[in-house]
């Protein structure tokens, strides 16, 4: 490369970072534009585009800016105060420049076009008395107007050679110079000794460099590499006891941990980088709509990788145009149910169990749910049966299907073909998720959930035929094992579909070997299929539906680095990818929504199922639990919503600290938790004499501990209402569970009371691999 | 020639470098007056310092007051380079102390005659 397409390529990147900011920063001076040092950072921008145009010889560009700079120094100086209409026009030279640097990085010049008429309203406005004209005039969109602002270009009688002089200016544009001026002068005081007080800087320049986004793709898929290799090692070592070797690959595994994270971090960027688009997109299109809407952001820095960070662009632009299309009112609407007439919306984001959570709110008018049902309804999405029996939440969840459209006409802003279904795609697609909360008057808030990084998951390993397969464990809701004399109680075939009974739910089943076309012949005539001896089924949530897949082997959970698969398989929805094993060998990971999909899980079978099914009772007032053994004769029911896994742990790795028992799990130290001292019985458990034991790890806000039990038994959903309250610290109360009485611990209370709060250790945020 | 270049725009500095290099330069770089202060700090005997006008944390006409101010830089030759959106400013460089100035685009031979007006080889 030769110095002068390296000037070009630094001047593509710095003008595209310096319209950015142009951008924002003309925004935000809308909103604050008592802020002076806002228009001189504007002006600078534009003007370094223009000076160093001057020197690659792009004449077309350096013309436009030109004009630009011009009317931003009028600006700056106080001569003329920045309307609507002028920083519309100065958008609109944004927009103009970013596409002669797009045609320079595509063709090497900055194109034919001259942006003529841009031009001409550009030098028109520099007139005082235009812009004064324009004040009634806010309401408009970008597009058209341009070309109305600037009739005397059209006629032909105008070429940019209007004399100016401040003594033709109308007197009441005085005034309000005035203050400008004043404003100014007050800034200018005020900047001069802040500039030359502080000289300690040190250069910003050095301190980071630009990398070719291709050379950390390439960084990542390495350190992939690594991780299988440190994996295959990893498991050929546990046949050879050398402890010099242990040590060395226990070392290589904390080295390529801590690696693969330095990586992972150089592929962060802040969401920020996304949302500074927001604002220039809220407010041409509030202007558009006639709203009145202010942005808000939390959470700006929170950081994401490069290529989810791409791929959500496109699904909360979306949102936001939603928002601001359809959820916040009109300012006379808004005055009327007594809100203030400006609108707000508001961006969060935040880290949260190894997820980042992204939401958008606004304080608009909510979802109206019966709205939605009528609609759905009416468009042929839901019978009106099926709507009586769905949940607020279900019906909701409506305005993400294909060909829904609440809004009565299709707007320019948000109607464009593209749909929420379409949001609801691309979110899935990178294996996050989507939620609505609303209230009617109130506003709505979509919330987003997206992992870290599409490049390792963690997954459930699964053998079928066998053969090994991945399941991303972000679909996975729980494992299932039934034998055969259980099975005919729980797996019945209704309508010529298998189906599993689950705590008073039917889950439609699919067999893997079958989905796949492994079928060994076991399950081919399913009417009449014979049971195996033991079913594992590992239960998935695929969109809203549940569904069973039954598989031979359950194997292990592992962090997975996924591999796109090759354009011939491209076309097969079943699979979302490859990945390598520890072995050496390759596991396709399976995409479940395209399992679901591919196994035409119609919920018809189920649903009629459970009309037929009287046993059901309401939903809410269930609760589900898990069944416990503690000491020989206690049982302990633990609600469901505090556990985080199960586990078995060998006896030998309890350790103490501080009077405190642990183990090392997952990487972390956790608390072991005893019930023994909390149950009426005591006693010992049967777990000190044994080599293992089993665990359940709670999770309270992010912190976990183990609690040690005997067994676990199973689970199941507790009517509330047969409860009867205990007095006893650390239990919720009693009820009757399968024939016994069994307590029912109070998670909460078992934190405060057993816990010393400095070993109640936090987790790292994510997992080692 | 031992030259530094104080620029906020990467690419005008991998330009005003190019040029002066052409001429027989050595050149340092600096992002704005702030960084040139402290730049200049750690050159052995500069020849030249090209300062652009409009610079974030302090801009070209506060960094020749700063180094006017400094009387081991009495005699250091500053050159401003403007556009002619500044050039009616000039005098107020000019009267903080700056030696010469050069208008946006210049060229090798412009730079070639500024340097013999300053007496720089």
């Amino acid at each position: 490369m030769s110095e002068m397409d390296l000037a070009i390529q630094e001047f593509l990147v710095e003008s595209d970072e310096n319209l950015n900011a142009v951008e924002r920063d003309l925004v935000d001076f809308e909103g604050h534009p008592e802020q002076g040092d806002t228009l001189a950072s504007i002006f600078r921008a534009i003007h370094t585009i223009k000076g160093t145009c001057s020197f690659l010889g792009y004449s077309n560009l350096e013309n436009l800016a030109h004009v630009g700079e011009t009317l931003l120094s009028l600006v700056r100086d106080g001569e003329i105060t920045l309307t609507n209409k002028i920083s519309s026009a100065l958008l609109s030279m944004v927009d103009a420049v970013r596409q002669m640097l797009a045609s320079i990085e595509r063709t090497g010049n900055d194109g034919a076009e001259d942006y003529a008429e841009l031009k001409a309203v550009l030098v028109a406005l520099q007139d005082g008395e235009v812009s004064e004209d324009m004040a009634s005039d806010e309401g408009r969109t970008l597009s058209e107007p341009l070309a109305i602002d600037a009739p005397s270009n059209r006629e032909g009688g105008f070429s940019g050679e209007r004399i100016r002089d401040p003594e033709i200016l109308p007197v009441e544009e005085s005034p309000s110079s005035l203050s400008t001026l004043e404003q100014n002068v007050e800034f200018l005081k005020v900047e001069s000794p802040a500039a030359s007080g502080d000289t300690r800087g040190s250069s910003v320049t050095e301190s980071s460099i630009r990398v070719d986004v291709g050379l950390l793709d390439k960084l990542m898929n390495m350190v992939g590499e690594l991780v299988l290799t440190r994996n295959q090692i990893g498991q050929g070592l546990s046949r050879i006891e050398d402890p010099s070797l242990l040590k060395a690959s226990q070392r290589l595994s904390v080295i390529t941990t801590e690696l693969q994270e330095g990586i992972m971090k150089t592929r962060m960027q802040p969401i920020g980088n996304i949302w500074s688009k927001f604002p220039r997109v809220v407010r041409d299109l509030a202007i558009s709509c006639g709203k009145d809407i202010r942005i808000e952001m939390e959470g700006k820095e929170t950081e994401l990788d490069k290529t989810l960070i791409e791929a959500i662009k496109d699904p909360l632009t979306h949102l936001v145009r939603n928002s601001v299309d359809h959820g916040i009112e009109a300012p006379a609407v808004r005055e009327e149910r007594g809100k203030s007439r400006e609108g707000v919306l508001f961006l969060r984001a935040f880290h949260e169990g190894g997820q980042v959570n992204i939401e958008v709110s606004d304080d608009g008018g909510g979802i109206n749910v019966q709205r939605v049902v009528e609609t759905a309804i009416k468009k042929g999405l839901v019978t009106k049966e099926q709507a009586e029996k769905m949940v607020d939440r279900e019906l909701l969840s409506l305005i993400f299907q294909a060909g829904f459209s609440t809004a009565d006409k299709v707007t320019n802003v948000s109607g464009r073909g593209v749909g929420m279904d379409v949001v609801k795609t691309n979110i899935e697609k990178i294996g996050g998720t989507i939620d609505i909360v609303t209230e009617l008057g109130k506003g709505t808030t979509f919330k987003v959930k997206v992992p870290l990084t599409l490049a390792i998951i963690p997954a459930l390993i699964v053998t079928t035929a066998g053969e090994r397969f991945a399941i991303p464990q972000v679909s996975l809701l729980e494992l299932v094992r039934v034998d055969r004399e259980q099975g005919s109680q729980v797996i019945e075939v209704i309508h010529d579909a298998p189906v599993f009974r689950s705590r008073g739910q039917l889950l439609p089943l699919v067999y893997l070997n079958t989905v796949i076309g492994l079928d060994q012949s076991s399950q081919k005539d399913l009417p009449n299929f014979s049971m195996p001896p033991i079913s594992n089924i590992v239960v998935l949530q695929a969109d809203t539906e549940r569904f069973g897949l039954v598989v031979d082997e359950v194997n292990d959970t592992e962090e997975i680095v996924v591999k796109p698969l090759g354009q011939q398989l491209k076309g097969v929805s079943i699979y979302a990818g490859a990945t390598i094993m520890g072995d050496g060998k390759v596991a396709l990971i399976l995409d479940v929504a395209g399992l679901a999909a591919k196994a035409k899980l119609g919920n018809r079978e189920t649903e009629q199922a459970e009309k037929e099914d009287c046993t059901r009772a309401d939903n809410q007032a269930r609760q589900t639990l898990l069944l416990v053994q503690v000491g020989s004769q206690s049982r302990v029911a633990i609600p469901i919503s505090h556990i985080a896994r199960l586990e078995e742990m060998s006896g030998k790795v309890k350790e103490t600290a501080g009077g405190q028992q642990v183990v090392q799990y997952r990487g972390a130290i956790l608390p072991i938790l005893r019930l023994n001292s909390l149950l009426a019985e005591g006693g010992i458990t049967a777990t000190d004499r044994t080599e293992s034991f089993q665990m359940v790890v709670v999770d309270e806000q992010g912190r976990q501990a183990g609690i040690m039990v005997d067994k676990i038994i199973d689970i199941v959903d507790v009517m509330v209402s047969s409860l009867v309250i205990s007095e006893q610290p650390g239990i919720l109360g009693s009820a009757v569970v399968q024939g016994y009485v069994t307590d029912i611990l109070d998670v909460n209370a078992v934190w405060r009371n057993t816990l010393m709060p400095e070993v109640a250790y936090e987790l790292p945020e994510s997992v080692g691999v | 020639m031992r030259a530094l270049v104080i620029d906020d725009s990467k690419a005008m500095r991998i330009i005003l470098k190019q040029i002066l290099q052409s001429v027989g330069g050595t050149v340092e770089e600096a992002g704005n007056g702030k960084e040139g202060l402290e730049k200049l700090k750690t050159m052995e005997k500069p020849d030249l310092v090209l300062v652009d006008w409009n610079m974030p944390e302090m801009n070209g006409l506060d960094f020749v007051r700063a180094v006017r101010s400094n009387p081991t830089y009495r005699q250091l030759p500053l050159m401003m380079v403007t556009t002619e959106t500044e050039s009616s400013q000039m005098g107020k460089a000019l009267a903080a102390g700056a030696n010469e100035y050069v208008m946006k685009p210049f060229t090798k031979d412009v730079i070639q005659e500024k340097l013999k007006i300053l007496g720089i080889k």
